[in-house]
């Protein structure tokens, strides 16, 4: 047996140490730096748009800060367009969600009882390419093809059939953002729909089958129903990126014409960078970031995820 | 015994269900063919446009026969504005992936194997990152940011993008953990790894498809992301969405250049996309659905 120096006894401790520090206490190395950046991107925004708010000027010194109650959030919500902007927003996030999921529940129904799988996958693959346009990208290729007077659509409308084409970006702009973003993300329904319906067993469609029930009745009574935590699932997580839709309507439209589009996030980006009242801008975030964060919490709570985790 | 009345009902049932099934096919590919046009046209018009010689990128009524030139390309290529642009996403894009999978598949991985006091609440905590509205989150950062001069900067833009996608990678991989049978790890023990090592060298590899799809869904909410570089960056860290933004905002619009920035943004997500078709219902549901 050979007794180790004294320096390799240290050094050898020194690193064990280390390396069973590491060890022992894996799961929180793993956890802290998650938890850091979730801590920094959750509470961090929430409490300084709150902070900004309540006071008048922008500053960092919290102490230097003058406190005037809730006069941004009058400001905001009389002379401030907020409560026009909140609409708009409520508008556009319902009909978009309520197009894109029937749009992509339909088309994924229609795609998995197509009979050959390579003409399957070709649809699967074709329908989802419009997620790879950037909203500023769709933004221009609605400008490009809707302008009244260069874009192919109004074109063809006014040529091709007896209707005039309406002024998509001034006279229904609010449709065309809403028709837009469907284009863009009823991919995203489809897909994960698709996932869903391929994994409905082929036993209970085959049992309902021999019950003789109609088509659309297989779908109400055995195959939605089964599908359920994934309707939930991407409808829950549409509505809680539809709340972040920005590119598409700031790169369309600006808002405009006038306010006609005027969501809020557009609403807090005019407050902060045309108005150049930053604490206006921070009242109506803290309400629209209260507002979203409180109503998809409630959704989960009170629908869950029953059959999603358990 | 089948009568002959029996016989003929039955087949006339059949010839009825035969042509019902050949209209139903009929009209499922009509739909599907529409939709299909409806998905491809715009795309269609934007490249062709991108390579239709100058001047006539928007002449009505449209020339669909022309002599494609890739002169918009070219200028393109020359404007030093774009160019900077497209490698600035392509480098703050691709950092922010690796920052993101190294902080959040190590969570996943202690979320999925070990008993978290109040799991359901952390995980749902981590999903409402994601329901902050950017516009609300960017508000402080556009403060902060100046006073730690990461104003318009490539780590600043960075961080920005990691924020994006921290609950996505830390959900999707969670599930597909929760996939993996403990018993791989439990072997590699057995033979003296340690837990690290398990990690490392059997659980990591097993999730790979995990990792790849989750790395190019948070590859492409990034890239598409326009409001973080609007807010947090002027001139140096300027991002490939809001130099085509600015496009769109000059006074004469060249949409030849237009059309052709856009069709380079959006080619590498198309490839993207399909080489993680068979996982993107995996990635983008949060890991909910998993199979196929």
């Amino acid at each position: 047996m050979s007794t180790p120096t004294q320096t390799e006894t240290t050094s050898k401790s020194t690193f064990a140490r280390l390396r069973d520090l590491w060890n022992d206490y894996l799961p929180y190395w793993f956890m802290a730096p998650m938890v850091a950046v979730m801590v920094m991107i959750t509470f961090f925004p929430g409490a300084y748009d709150l902070y900004l708010s309540l006071i008048a000027e922008p500053t960092l010194d919290v102490f230097a800060a003058d406190f005037v109650g809730l006069s941004n959030f009058e400001t905001a919500f009389t002379r401030g367009g907020a409560i026009h902007s909140f609409v708009i927003t409520i508008t556009v996030v319902v009909s978009a969600l309520l197009l894109e999921t029937v749009l992509g529940f339909v088309l994924a129904a229609l795609v998995a009882g197509v009979g050959s799988d390579r003409t399957k996958s070709f649809y699967r693959v074709l329908f989802i390419i419009p997620m790879a346009v950037a909203p500023v990208s769709l933004a221009t290729i609605g400008r490009i093809m809707l302008n009244s007077e260069i874009g192919i659509i109004p074109y063809v409308i006014n040529t091709g059939t007896p209707f005039a084409a309406p002024n998509f970006l001034s006279e229904v702009p609010l449709l065309t953002v809403i028709l837009l973003d469907a284009w863009n993300w009823t991919p995203f329904m489809f897909i994960i729909f698709y996932a869903g319906l391929s994994s409905v067993p082929k036993t209970l469609i085959e049992a309902s089958r021999v019950d003789g029930a109609p088509m659309w009745r297989r779908y109400v009574h055995v195959i939605i129903p089964y599908m359920k935590p994934v309707v939930f699932v991407a409808t829950l997580i549409r509505l809680i990126d539809l709340f972040r839709t920005f590119g598409v309507v700031y790169g369309l439209t600006g808002g405009g014409p006038g306010t006609a589009t005027q969501l809020v996030s557009i609403n807090i980006y005019e407050q902060m960078f045309i108005n150049n009242q930053i604490t206006v801008a921070a009242a109506i975030a803290i309400v629209y970031l209260v507002l979203v964060v409180a109503l998809c919490n409630v959704i989960i709570a009170k629908v869950g995820f029953e059959g999603v985790w358990d | 015994m089948a009568t002959t009345d029996g016989d003929s009902a039955t087949a006339s049932q059949r010839l009825d269900k035969d042509t019902r099934e050949k209209l139903v096919t009929a009209v499922r590919h009509t739909i599907l063919l529409t939709w299909s046009f409806i998905v491809l046209f715009p795309l269609y018009w934007l490249a062709s446009m991108s390579l239709k010689p100058p001047g006539t990128a928007n002449s009505l009524p449209p020339d669909w026969i022309f002599l494609p030139t890739v002169y918009n390309y070219i200028q393109l290529l020359q404007n030093s504005g774009f160019v900077g642009a497209f490698a600035n996403s392509l480098i703050m894009v691709s950092a922010s992936v690796v920052l993101v999978l190294l902080i959040g598949v190590p969570a996943a991985y202690v979320l999925s194997r070990y008993d978290i006091p109040m799991e359901r609440d952390v995980l749902v905590w981590i999903l409402s990152s994601r329901m902050l509205p950017p516009i609300a989150v960017v508000l402080p950062f556009f403060i902060i940011f100046r006073e730690l001069n990461l104003f318009d900067t490539r780590i600043g833009m960075v961080l920005m993008y990691v924020s994006i996608n921290l609950s996505l990678v830390v959900w999707v991989m969670k599930a597909f953990f929760d996939g993996i049978p403990e018993t791989l790890e439990e072997a590699a023990r057995v033979d003296g790894a340690t837990q690290f090592q398990g990690f490392r060298k059997v659980v990591l590899p097993a999730a790979k498809p995990g990792i790849f799809s989750v790395a190019i869904i948070s590859f492409i909410f990034a890239w598409i992301e326009l409001l973080f570089g609007l807010v947090l960056t002027s001139f140096e860290a300027v991002p490939v969405t809001l130099f085509v933004y600015s496009f769109i905002g000059s006074r004469s619009i060249e949409w030849g250049m237009l059309a052709a920035a856009s069709t380079a943004m959006i080619i590498p997500v198309v490839v993207f996309l399909i080489a993680v078709n068979k996982y993107l219902a995996a990635g983008l549901s949060f890991g909910v659905v998993i199979k196929e």
